[in-house]
């Protein structure tokens, strides 16, 4: 492979850009990186493309404030440059934070933190909705997976949320497995609360980062 | 623990924040029910945002079909940049929404609107359609009826909402001839800017709709329908178009002569979803040589113009330079016909291979195919090859004047085998003139050739076997053609030949395909339609019918029904022959080609004689007129 250098391109994905698929937002990757002129590495083999790749990928409709993928370069390139770079050639809701040498494999991820914004005129009766539906025993949501559906207890990944009424809405934060282990997409409590409670409000969700098994950032 | 304040700060804060609005607010809740949403939010990037303080002339360019076809198309792109070049002219986007959306959009009472500012349609002062094909007419009206505006140019009295059109439809805009203000004949490059300068000027002034209308009529390529009357005879043919308040009684198409310095984009608004054709596509020539005497297309663009190798290698290299796509696709009509195509492809190698790009041929054609050739677009996959001979037999290309021999396509498939391909895919047509069953059944004699030849071949790939596919399209006779005259093989005609393609099927190696004869019907109908066709477009409009192109969304019934409403025929427009002395609703149309020439042309068919191409000889079919091309730089 020669010398090459991993970076992490941190970003965000927000606004029109929460709206398409992770493949197209590789291949819009793909074209940035292809007009920044950095000197990225290309794998090797019948079909050269640039080589990317990318941490737990978002649901399509959920914004990502820090996000992340590694690219290689093939020269020495300022981290500070690439990432201006980069920022310059990417639509308006894809936006470049900054450029790091990674530090932890993106196996160490596990956990994404997210937060649910749920409209609602009474927000305090939608939390009380919310906890007794959590105070059953078990919750359980259908799972709609390539093998088919399946039924799985939601109830232990969201006991610990945070939550805040304000007018109109009541926001709440999960931290949810998110992982190569494994993930549990945070709309499932809102499949929870359509099929237990009859409830169907609004939502937007963000994730706001990814952690590690200890809970720290990824970095 | 509370939740933190700043990063609950959720989409739509951070687009206020950014000060960015490019979809309508309140259809951030309809978004997530909707099948790819990323269609309707905008935010490309090189999509062109103004600052509404310095425009002067807003113009919403609408797709009638939906994003990912109306993001693929070359001429949104060549317009909307022309258009934009301007610092006074805005040009956006709008494509048609999917049901499933349009309901959402209903539902929630939020209006057409532009994907650049987010506007609705209804603030502009041109709404502008591209008309590709006859069944993406209901799309114009359902489009019309989202943006509140009202369908029939009568009923728009100001100067402003100025409903116009353009691309190969409106040389027959009749069946639409109420609903548009004007249409664009031919090349709108400059034309369109040209009107577009004259409303600015009407606007200054203070006049009326009416007189930026008469004045336009004035401008060659301008038809303003409203100022022509239409008089028939008895038995529902056109006897005569009058023109009135002064304007000219026949309207000439524009044509650019010199293709380099022609206006070509040097970006465009990248697509954040997957599209059809994703890629860079760069326009090497317009026109055709050929005549093949079906094409519209063929006689619609002529004369024949190239650009040169400088021109093409710099819009190329502009193009890849803005937008970061890694594939060129050279369009055109009929691209292995450009002159010096291999000199091209070697010019472009000089710098396509080291940044990694491909490039690719949109069409290929039977009898220059090469594994030269082949080696220079190294985007074509080995899995499939597709050519078009038309017809089975040589007598029925010969009528249709597709001068392809069997002895040249076997060349070709053998040289295809040799160079590994194993998936050939041929295209036909059912329903040509003169057709008898002896022909039909030809295709699949000629798919059994195909296959024989395979076997045949010494260095054929090794394991592998052959796969032949034969796609039959129903024939729709189209004006400005040879077959302008001729009646439409009827729906019982052409499911018959249908039928026996299906069941006389000789080989496991060879797949036999079809398309719909009802949608040929269709089309056929609109294609060679009249005026009164208004009416039957407005009710099918009423019956809730659009996305015709699209099988779920087709229902033949429902257009029967709005034919009968409005007391009209569908076969008198498909399926009549017309005699030679017949007028047309679009003769007063003039697209350099003459109806002489034409029914000379018709006249060859039926005697099974082809004409020579453009570069061979002149047959001197009037495109000569616009001085341009190779009717003047010689061939």
């Amino acid at each position: 492979m020669g010398d090459v250098k991993n970076v992490r391109i941190w970003f965000q994905k927000t606004g029109a850009a929460k709206y398409i698929s992770h493949l197209d937002l590789t291949r819009c990757m793909a074209r940035a990186l292809k007009l920044s002129g950095l000197p990225v590495w290309y794998t090797e083999g019948f079909n050269p493309h640039i080589y990317m790749t990318f941490s737990m990928p978002l649901s399509l409709g959920v914004s990502g404030l820090r996000e992340c993928m590694d690219i290689r370069l093939t020269e020495e390139a300022g981290l500070e440059e690439a990432a201006e770079k980069l920022r310059h050639y990417l639509p308006q809701d894809i936006s470049v934070l900054s450029a790091a040498v990674p530090e932890d494999p993106f196996d160490a991820i596990a956990y994404g933190d997210y937060e649910l914004r749920l409209e609602s005129e009474a927000p305090e009766c939608l939390w009380l909705a919310i906890q007794e539906l959590l105070a059953q025993d078990a919750v359980l949501v259908k799972k709609h997976t390539k093998k088919g559906e399946k039924e799985v207890d939601i109830k232990p990944h969201f006991t610990q949320m945070e939550h805040k009424a304000m007018p109109g809405w009541l926001a709440l934060r999960a931290v949810l497995p998110c992982g190569l282990q494994g993930s549990v997409n945070p709309s499932l409590l809102l499949e929870a609360l359509s099929e237990h409670k009859n409830l169907r409000p609004y939502v937007e969700i963000t994730r706001t980062k990814l952690l590690k098994k200890d809970f720290s950032d990824i970095r | 623990m509370g939740c933190k304040e700043k990063s609950l700060n959720t989409m739509g804060e951070i687009r206020k924040e950014k000060g960015m609005k490019m979809y309508p607010e309140e259809l951030e809740r309809a978004l997530l029910k909707v099948q790819k949403p990323g269609r309707y939010v905008g935010g490309e990037a090189l999509s062109v945002v103004k600052d509404k303080k310095d425009v002067e002339v807003r113009f919403a360019f609408c797709f009638p079909d939906i994003y990912e076809i109306g993001m693929s198309h070359m001429g949104i792109k060549i317009l909307y940049g022309a258009f934009n070049r301007v610092p006074y002219f805005w040009c956006e986007r709008v494509f048609a929404p999917w049901v499933d959306m349009e309901a959402e959009m209903t539902a929630r009472g939020v209006s057409l609107y532009a994907l650049e500012s987010g506007d609705p349609v209804k603030d502009f002062d041109f709404i502008g359609f591209t008309l590709q094909y006859e069944l993406s007419y209901t799309n114009i009206l359902n489009m019309l009826k989202l943006a509140g505006i009202p369908l029939r140019s009568a009923d728009r009295t100001e100067l402003f909402n100025i409903v116009v059109a353009g691309g190969p439809c409106a040389c027959n805009p009749e069946p639409l001839a109420d609903f548009f203000d004007l249409f664009f004949l031919g090349d709108g490059e400059e034309v369109d800017l040209e009107v577009m300068e004259l409303y600015r000027q009407c606007k200054k002034e203070g006049a009326s709709k009416g007189e930026f209308l008469r004045r336009a009529s004035q401008i060659q390529g301008v038809y303003v329908p409203s100022l022509y009357d239409v008089d028939y005879h008895p038995d529902g043919t056109v006897k005569s178009y009058t023109p009135k308040e002064g304007v000219p009684a026949t309207v000439r198409k524009c044509s650019i002569n010199d293709m380099d310095s022609a206006y070509f984009p040097d970006s465009f608004p990248v697509p954040m979803i997957e599209v059809v054709h994703d890629r860079v596509s760069v326009e090497v020539l317009r026109g055709c040589i050929r005549g093949c005497r079906f094409c519209q297309a063929g006689f619609l663009y002529r004369p024949f113009r190239e650009k040169s190798i400088e021109t093409i290698d710099r819009q190329c290299r502009d193009l890849c330079a803005s937008t970061g796509y890694d594939e060129i696709s050279l369009s055109s009509l009929s691209t292995s016909d450009y002159s010096r195509l291999n000199e091209l492809l070697d010019r472009l190698h000089t710098w396509t291979e080291q940044q990694k790009v491909s490039l690719s041929l949109p069409s290929l054609r039977v009898d220059n195919f090469s594994p030269e050739l082949m080696a220079r677009v190294n985007s074509v996959r080995k899995s499939g090859l597709t050519f078009a001979p038309e017809a089975g037999s040589q007598r029925l290309r010969d009528v249709i004047n597709k001068n392809v021999t069997q002895e040249e396509l076997m060349r070709t498939v053998t040289v295809a085998f040799r160079e590994g391909w194993t998936r050939i895919k041929l295209y036909f047509m059912i329903g040509l003139p003169t057709e008898t069953m002896e022909d039909v059944l030809a295709i699949l004699s000629l798919g059994q050739d195909v296959v024989d030849a395979f076997y045949q071949c010494k260095d054929k790939p090794k394991g592998k076997a052959v796969e032949v596919s034969l796609s039959a399209a129903a024939f729709v006779p189209k004006p400005f053609t040879p077959f302008q005259w001729f009646g439409q093989d009827t729906m019982e005609v052409l499911r018959e030949k249908q039928r026996e393609l299906k069941s006389k099927n000789p080989s496991r190696r060879v797949s036999v395909s079809y398309h719909g004869a009802e949608t040929s019907f269709l089309e056929a109908a609109f294609a060679r339609g009249d005026r009164r066709l208004c009416a039957v477009l407005e009710k099918a409009v009423e019956y809730g019918l659009r996305m015709d192109g699209w099988d779920e969304c087709f229902d033949f019934d429902k257009w029967m029904e709005a034919f009968a409403a409005c007391g009209l025929d569908p076969a008198f427009y498909a399926s009549r022959q017309r005699g030679f002395d017949e007028v047309f609703p679009w003769d007063h149309l003039d697209y350099g080609v003459t109806k002489g020439f034409l029914m000379e042309e018709c006249r060859r068919a039926y005697a099974a004689k082809t004409t020579p191409n453009c570069r061979e000889k002149c047959s001197g079919c009037g495109a000569g007129c616009f001085k341009g091309g190779i009717c003047v730089g010689g061939r």
